[in-house]
């Protein structure tokens, strides 16, 4: 009879690492895209000031944030959500995922291409001037850009270029564009981080898409700000939610002036608070978008067969 | 007979944690669209390109793998028991440590498809060797010499009389390798970029991109077809029951001489090359910077993690004890019964049952959990132990099916006079059967540990915030490099190679090698 009691030892040191005690009310999860990012004194502010203890859970991009939410609705992960944008938002509605009335918009950011502008320098090229002079031959090879099938950014851009050129039109833009040597990566993290050549990656592309804020924090990179996408980020309390009161609480908080200025500097998003701080260097370096595109279309009626027709083109 | 009422436990178990939750996803798919979804272009050309991916990768793995089999297992030389156990490692590591090492040959030149057809090999290489080669030290040598007698070259013997006997042998290693490689997740993912698809990675990205469930069910069927009849050309290939011990040397083959040189080079460059460099690099690309492992105390540059590595290895840790635990009873229950009850025709439907884990994709299962255990039935997503138990589901069968052979093999004198004096069904397991069999049991063990440790398809689906695995921190971790997380991937690959040694070390050390036998005997 020896065996057995040992793997019983084993099975109780097991529980007992992970401190099997189930959540109490006085916590507050929160869902969010993998980008969310708050700093322990903002968190600890939240702490002090509400009694409650904060968790967050980050559970893939916008798009996989959405659709996991979606899928848990009966037993939701969390109690809140944040980071489901203005391109998920009308699947969390359908599926009445969200309490009604409490979903609030928190921040926004534009999806612009941005250049390396040392890479053009240094070749003698002259930069592109929107996003539609990518398919020329001189930039052959050296765009990046997300995949719309798993990154909120990369599905941002497909948006403008069915806004720009129609039904009819957007797939012949992104044959050229393959054709002229396009690299389509995961998500926004590989594209920005490991192939776009201006940021801390060294990559080999120099032109890559991402937010018109992310020149911000590069030494010399440039949005393209014509033609963007307005991203708008949001908030709101979790149907079936455990702790609905404090989830109503956190999402009042994210309104309130403290987090809205914190927002431009920890996750490169513009506050909705017009009030609220942004760095005097994002006046010059990471300026809003002149002119945006796409907000008008039906992205919930449209999204899946555009997904559909995209990967048609290219895989 | 109520021997017979003990098979209400497995039973219990399969149905519940893989029957209702596999039949429950399948069933959103009927009664839609799915039809339509099997034959339009997109579903067509993933299922085209994950065939031939696989049968790629099955293909060159044979074509290298024979001559590695004579070598290791025709042929007698010094070193080759480590050699055959080295080159198993990579075939248990856990796939997303694979993609991991062959992320650093990514570059805008290479070709993803290549390069995952490369990893595929590095895989599966030792499953051919294992499978032909052990197949092949058993063949009668007589005929061997009789034909290099009468004048016949090397490559002649093996080409017209070794080969079409191990046809069996072939077959069956290229079915199980077409298997693998049609099911593989987390190589596609990593070194696909999200730019190749095939039927497992399309139903993850159908189910969690996109919400199409009759599409998911669509998909998910074609994959489980796909897999349970390579599974079944597999096993009809080999009369022999897998075999996961090493086999017994016969200590008169002929030893490695100067004629077998091209045969030497290729194994020597092939077990170098594509075994040994790849593994070698993590080490140094980890090493490089001992911050690379205290930053395990972190959650990664710009926080990509939820909870630190450390604690994901704790999880992972807590996991692999308790679905070993689960797997290692129920799996032994289930072969104990098999070779106790008596089942007539049932036995070949708890052969195709005991089967149907290992074909099924576990991105399919991990997403009829998620639909299934929700609070209107059983609110088991909740809770973490989803995941241990979930892979205690996949590993079952893998441990029945080490523990089966060693079970039937046993003498019977001894159990029938064990049950003639009034032991009961218990008391023999206990004190006959089980104190034979300890080193299967640890062997089995070891791999249901290894099963747990590397499972990434489920726990990618269901280990949610602070219930994240090893291999799902890595996959955030490479899949977002920049900053340090990229060095801390490495990190976590070499922490689950070396737990890999450990396992094949642990397995191959009590193998009871034939010279000890005959050493025992003397004295």
């Amino acid at each position: 009879m020896k065996r057995i009691p040992k793997i019983a030892y084993l099975l109780v040191a097991a529980l007992a690492l992970t401190g099997c005690a189930p959540a109490s009310n006085n916590t507050v999860v929160i869902a969010t895209h993998d980008s969310f990012v708050i700093s322990d004194k903002l968190k600890s502010a939240f702490e002090e000031e509400t009694g409650l203890t904060l968790e967050v859970i980050k559970a893939g991009d916008a798009g996989a944030l959405t659709n996991k939410l979606v899928l848990t609705k009966d037993d939701p992960i969390a109690d809140a959500y944040y980071g489901v944008d203005n391109t998920f938002i009308g699947a969390l509605r359908e599926n009445g995922v969200g309490e009604p009335g409490t979903t609030k918009v928190i921040d926004y950011a534009d999806v612009c291409f941005n250049y390396d502008a040392d890479w053009f320098a240094r070749h003698e090229l002259a930069a592109p001037v929107s996003w539609q002079d990518l398919t020329l031959p001189a930039y052959a090879g050296l765009t990046v850009v997300e995949n719309p099938l798993s990154s909120s950014t990369g599905f941002a851009f497909l948006i403008t270029t069915i806004a720009k050129y129609g039904e009819s039109g957007w797939k012949q833009y992104w044959k050229d564009l393959k054709a002229n040597g396009l690299k389509v990566a995961s998500g926004w993290e590989a594209a920005y981080y490991t192939d776009f050549s201006g940021s801390a990656g060294k990559g080999d592309y120099p032109i890559v898409l991402s937010y018109s804020s992310s020149p911000a924090d590069e030494e010399n990179t440039v949005a393209l700000l014509d033609g963007c996408f307005r991203q708008r980020e949001y908030a709101g309390v979790l149907k079936g939610a455990k702790n609905s009161s404090g989830a109503q609480k956190l999402v009042d908080w994210m309104q309130s002036k403290v987090f809205q200025d914190s927002l431009a500097t920890a996750m490169y998003v513009y506050p909705v608070d017009k009030t609220a701080f942004i760095p005097e260097t994002w006046v010059t370096k990471a300026p809003r978008a002149k002119s945006t595109l796409g907000n008008e279309l039906n992205i919930d009626a449209g999204r899946s067969a555009w997904l559909k027709q995209w990967s048609d083109l290219f895989d | 007979m109520t021997r017979r009422l003990l098979w209400l436990v497995p039973g219990g178990f399969f149905g519940l944690l893989f029957a209702w939750p596999l039949v429950t996803i399948l069933a959103k798919g009927f009664g839609q669209a799915w039809v339509h979804d099997l034959f339009d272009s997109r579903t067509s050309n993933v299922i085209w390109f994950t065939i031939w991916q696989a049968l790629a990768s099955t293909v060159i793995c044979l074509i290298l793998g024979i001559p590695g089999a004579y070598l290791l297992y025709r042929k007698r030389f010094y070193g080759q028991r480590v050699i055959r156990a080295l080159i198993t490692i990579p075939f248990m590591l856990p796939t997303i440590v694979v993609a991991t090492a062959f992320t650093v040959f990514q570059d805008r030149n290479t070709n993803a498809v290549i390069l995952i057809i490369i990893a595929h090999v590095f895989i599966n290489y030792s499953l051919a060797v294992r499978t032909i080669g052990s197949n092949w030290a058993i063949l009668d040598k007589s005929i061997d010499e009789a034909a290099a007698l009468g004048g016949a070259g090397r490559l002649r013997i093996a080409w017209s009389i070794s080969l079409p006997q191990l046809r069996g042998s072939i077959i069956s290693a290229g079915a199980t390798i077409f298997m693998y490689c049609a099911a593989s997740y987390g190589i596609i993912l990593v070194l696909g970029g999200g730019n190749v698809h095939t039927l497992e990675t399309d139903i993850a990205n159908t189910a969690i991109g996109l919400l199409d469930l009759p599409r998911t069910a669509a998909l998910a069927l074609i994959q489980t077809a796909i897999s349970i009849t390579a599974f079944a050309i597999s096993e009809r290939g080999s009369r022999r029951a897998t075999n996961f011990d090493d086999v017994a040397d016969d200590p008169t083959k002929e030893r490695v001489d100067a004629r077998d040189w091209p045969v030497v080079a290729l194994t020597a460059t092939i077990v170098f090359g594509l075994l040994v460099v790849p593994m070698w690099d993590i080490f140094g690309r980890a090493f490089s910077d001992l911050n690379n492992f205290t930053l395990l105390t972190s959650k990664g540059t710009r926080d990509v993690l939820n909870i630190s590595v450390i604690e994901a290895l704790l999880n992972s840790f807590r996991n692999l004890l308790i679905s070993t635990a689960i797997a290692l009873v129920i799996g032994t229950l289930i072969a104990w019964l098999l070779v106790h009850t008596k089942l007539g025709r049932y036995k070949s439907i708890i052969d195709v049952i005991l089967l149907l884990p290992l074909g099924i994709s576990t991105v399919v299962l991990g997403f009829g959990y998620l639909i299934t255990f929700t609070p209107s039935s059983i609110p088991l997503r909740e809770y973490w132990v989803v995941v241990p138990l979930i892979q205690s589901v996949l590993a079952v069968p893998l441990v029945t099916r080490i523990v089966y052979p060693s079970i039937a093999s046993l003498g019977r004198v001894q159990i029938e006079s064990a049950s003639t004096e009034g032991a009961t069904g218990w008391q023999i397991w206990r004190y006959v059967e089980a104190p034979q069999i300890r080193h299967t049991l640890v062997t089995a063990a070891a791999f249901a540990g290894l099963v747990s440790i590397g499972e990434f398809g489920a726990a990618s689906l269901l280990a949610f915030g602070d219930q994240a695995t090893l291999p799902t921190v890595l996959y955030s971790l490479i899949s977002r490099p920049g900053g340090t997380n990229y060095g801390m991937a490495m990190a976590v690959s070499v922490i689950l190679i070396l737990f890999t040694f450990l396992v094949v070390w642990v397995v191959s050390s009590g193998t009871p090698r034939r010279r000890r036998r005959i050493r025992n005997a003397r004295a």
